[in-house]
């Protein structure tokens, strides 16, 4: 027979000397930190395997973009198989169906702390301790949806940036203003599964999904010029400096000389030059050293806009999300180029 | 420079952040200067040395966050200038290009700006077009930098490294001049809120390389990031010449003229000549410079020590705008071929799967990527696949879907032993709860408690409280609880029987005997009534003979009563 692992007498005397049962406010469900971190992690298909998720290469072709829904049910059976490991008997099955409930609700809020932990900003305990207190993160659950991208770009441009927004915010859209902080959609998750896939999971529908290069290689570029290459003069914010009366502002361009020797090869020097003589007018950067010089020569980040538009594939009218045909808006961040297609169609382009 | 980073979609730029030591051989002296009444009295003084050590002649691939153009990358990099990030900020500025200043100051002229801030990196990132460069790996150090080089760099013994090869008019055309050295490098600090989790998380600070030369269309290309500490026998500390463009040259026909808006750098680089003799000054290196004891400059090879290098092709569309502008958008489950493979209205792919008698069959399955939202199932938790399978009403056809996912949750779970042990803690959590629940509630019905019982507050307490207040109203109140009663049944102290006994004239007088004292028991008594006295003189009392007899008589029995007491003697 098995010895009973606490006596009555010990018992007692654990319930006298213990000032009480359990610490207060801790919930009955309360999960282990690691299984409900792992469980969390689950429910947003980390550690899922890829064949699962696309089970036929043909889902997602080579430089193919997919918006999907991310099928809750489905992520709840998996949480279900999790728990099932080790369920031997009818008194396992009667607790899971008793404290199901409470996991779920738990999970509804821990699934939003994942990138956190993913991040690494802090040890689990803190960051659910934050979490569960955070009003904002305490609403029931939402609707997950989010893209997978097969790319060369995933695995050229490593750490791009992806932000969803709730609505479909206009160009030039700066990302830490107040109305698109409002308006971002909290990002589950931001993952490469592979060398060329990205995974991202948005908690919400958007209507605006951006895409931006990596801001750590923020390019520098040149364009071709008679004699040498032009660069577009900036401000000391990175913007360029524009001149004219909008919609047709165009860019102040600078010539910047290349060495005799090698006409690939740019003449620093003398473009550090050229940039000193005007540095004092329209806010333009001191020419201090590297930082200054490499403003002028910035490419912005490329930003790629996926919109929710209208419906053209039935005849469903406006959309309250994104649908099946999702039309790709070829937003034009650079303001001459824009003004250049318009005058070239002669037709409205959408700003 | 503060922690927090620049806001979502910002970053910042830095010229330099310099360690606050370079990397190095270290002494550092201790010694003390203590007098004690005049003597000194100094400890003996210490010598020690330190490194600081960092990537000299290599450079481990983990310290690059990122390069442009990508890896073996194609594209259309003609307009931009290559660039290599790396995760250690400090880390061009680690080491002294030239300690001892053997490049000399640049010269500077009218209008030139002031020299740039901070010191010159001692890295460079080098774009060599294919067929300009050899790639040399694994090289002793001695071989790859001259005598001189190596004496300064301290004649470090063993080290292999890689080295690329180039001939002197090459390196000579591409390498920047060390004023251009010190602003192609520079610090950026980014927001990493919104990135993409790379396989090394980093602080959102890079030090950022760029290449002054711009790659050329239809080209190979490599990026060298070379080391250039105490090489200032290929550093120039001015800038080669600019090429300039003589609009003046004299007559110049269409054809020339068109030829030289298309391409001007070409022409200019194999056809020097046509542009006049005014031009001819403009390449001293090719006539004037060259000492005559080397007649083939363009021979002299140069190597430099490699740190990291990659190769890209300027070929195509490639940037990141053009893989971008060329996606195929689409909700997931489209497919390219409608048909192959067959999509279902509702999302779902045929797959094949043994069933349990071994035999082939189709079952639908969907992935948890749904075109179209769904509603989440309300019939949760399942405990088996098998209560997950569904059969789908058109076709009859099995649906596997949620059996699936279930499937794969249990095989991540039972893959990870830790998340095992904590299903059974968390289990035996809550039958230790449930136990303790079930004994509150036996008590609660043993002993009607005060307050329900919680396992969250104490139970002691309440069960305590609540035991003592039920024990005491079982008890019914006390029959004499001072024994008053008992007392009075003692004979000797009844009234009643100490009037009997006594013959007294009444039985508040044997009570008052008795010490019942209305006073003493708190009642209230009147006073008793005073004695008349009249007044007298002491002449009037010696005149009372009949009292005075009294008075003597008494006193003469109470000599004769001690008297006899004391035998019979008066």
């Amino acid at each position: 027979m098995r010895a009973a692992w606490i006596q009555s007498k010990e018992a007692l005397r654990l319930r006298m000397i213990r000032p009480e049962q359990i610490a207060p406010g801790e919930p009955e469900a309360e999960m282990p930190p690691y299984m409900e971190s792992l469980l969390a992690h689950l429910r947003l298909l980390v550690s899922v395997p890829f064949e699962y998720l696309v089970p036929d290469s043909r889902l997602l072709p080579d430089d193919s973009i997919r918006f999907f829904y991310l099928d809750r049910s489905w992520t709840d059976r998996l949480v279900d198989g999790a728990i099932a490991v080790g369920k031997i008997g009818t008194r396992e099955q009667a607790h899971h169906q008793a404290h199901a409930p409470a996991v779920d609700q738990q999970l509804d809020v821990t699934e939003r702390i994942v990138r956190k932990i993913q991040m690494r900003s802090g040890p689990f305990p803190d960051l659910k301790k934050t979490n569960d207190k955070d009003p904002s993160s305490n609403g029931p659950a939402q609707v997950i949806t989010g893209f997978l991208l097969r790319s060369a770009a995933v695995s050229g441009w490593p750490a791009m940036d992806v932000r969803a927004y709730k609505t479909d915010l206009p160009e030039r859209l700066d990302p830490s203003s107040a109305d698109a902080q409002a308006a971002q959609l909290r990002t589950l998750r931001l993952e490469r599964l592979s060398p060329s896939v990205l995974i991202a999971l948005f908690e919400g529908i958007p209507q605006l999904v951006i895409i931006e290069e990596p801001h750590h290689a923020v390019q520098f570029g040149v364009q071709p010029a008679f004699g040498g290459f032009n660069i577009d003069q900036r401000h000391a914010d990175g913007t360029q400096i524009l001149d004219g009366s909008p919609p047709n502002q165009v860019t102040r361009p600078l010539f910047v000389p290349v060495r005799q020797a090698n006409a690939r090869v740019l003449s620093i020097a003398s473009l550090r030059r050229a940039l000193f003589a005007r540095q004092n007018a329209d806010n333009m950067p001191r020419e201090t050293g590297g930082a200054s010089l490499a403003v002028e020569v910035l490419n912005p980040p490329w930003r790629q806009r996926f919109e929710g538009t209208i419906d053209h594939a039935g005849g469903g009218g406006t959309s309250p999300g994104f649908l099946s045909s999702i039309s790709i808006a070829v937003r034009v961040t650079q303001p001459e180029i824009r003004v250049a297609l318009q005058s070239a169609l002669q037709s409205k382009v959408q700003p | 420079m503060s922690d927090n980073g620049p806001p979502p979609g910002n970053m910042y730029l830095y010229d330099n952040i310099t360690p606050p030591l370079l990397d190095g051989s270290y002494r550092f002296n201790v010694a003390t200067d203590t007098k004690i009444d005049g003597t000194d009295q100094n400890l003996p003084g210490a010598t020690n040395y330190f490194n600081v050590e960092g990537p000299r002649f290599t450079l481990s691939p983990a310290l690059v966050a990122g390069v442009f153009p990508p890896r073996n990358g194609h594209g259309s990099f003609q307009e931009n200038l290559p660039h290599i990030a790396l995760s250690r900020r400090t880390l061009p500025w680690e080491r002294a290009l030239d300690p001892q200043g053997l490049i000399g100051v640049p010269t500077r002229g009218q209008g030139d700006p002031p020299p740039p801030v901070g010191p010159a990196p001692w890295v460079a990132l080098l774009l060599f077009e294919e067929g300009e460069y050899t790639i040399l790996q694994n090289q002793p150090l001695e071989s790859v930098v001259p005598p001189d080089v190596y004496q300064r760099l301290g004649s470090p013994a063993n080290i292999n490294c890689d080295a690329v090869q180039t001939t002197l008019p090459v390196l000579q055309a591409v390498m920047p001049s060390v004023e251009e050295l010190t602003v192609l490098a520079h610090v950026r600090q980014v927001n990493k809120d919104d990135r993409e989790l790379s396989a090394g998380t980093s602080d959102g600070w890079f030090s950022v390389v760029m290449s002054n030369r711009v790659p050329a269309a239809n080209a190979k290309f490599c990026a060298c990031l070379v080391s250039l500490e105490e090489r200032s026998d290929v550093i120039a500390k001015d800038p080669p010449q600019d090429f300039h463009l003589v609009i003046n040259a004299g007559p110049i026909d269409h054809g020339v003229a068109a030829a030289r808006v298309a391409q001007p750098a070409a022409l200019a680089a194999r056809t020097p000549s046509s542009f006049g003799r005014a031009e001819l000054a403009h390449f001293p290196g090719l006539l004037s410079g060259v000492p005559v004891r080397e007649p083939f400059p363009f021979l002299r090879t140069v190597t430099l020590v490699l740190l990291y290098s990659w190769k890209f092709e300027c070929i195509g569309p490639g940037s990141f705008r053009d893989l971008m502008q060329g996606l195929d958008v689409a909700m997931f489950g489209t497919v390219k071929n409608p048909g192959h493979p067959p999509v279902t209205d509702t999302g779902h792919i045929a797959i094949s799967l043994g069933d349990r008698a071994g035999i082939e069959e189709k079952a639908l399955y969907r992935s948890p990527l749904a075109p179209f939202q769904l509603t989440r199932d309300s019939l949760g938790p399942y405990h088996s696949a098998d209560q997950c399978r569904r059969a789908t009403p058109e076709t009859g056809a099995e649906d596997v879907t949620y059996a699936c996912a279930f499937e794969v949750g249990r095989l991540v779970a039972a893959a990870d032993a830790r998340l095992a042990q904590e299903l059974m803690r968390w289990r035996r959590e809550a039958y230790r709860q449930s136990a303790r629940g079930d004994t509150l509630n036996a008590v609660s019905t043993a002993i009607p408690v005060v307050q329900a019982l919680d396992v969250h507050t104490p139970v002691v307490p309440v069960v305590a409280a609540s035991a003592t207040e039920r024990v005491l109203k079982g008890r019914g109140p006390a029959a004499d609880p001072y024994g008053v009663n008992s007392i009075n049944q003692v004979i000797g102290l009844n009234p009643a029987a100490v009037q009997d006994a006594f013959q007294l004239g009444s039985q508040a007088e044997a009570a008052a005997i008795l010490g019942a004292n209305p006073g003493a028991l708190g009642a209230s008594v009147s006073a008793p009534a005073a004695t008349p006295r009249p007044a007298t003189t002491i002449d009037a009392v010696a005149t009372d003979t009949a009292a005075l007899q009294n008075l003597s008589t008494a006193r003469d029995r109470l000599i004769a009563n001690t008297a006899q007491k004391l035998g019979g003697k008066a």
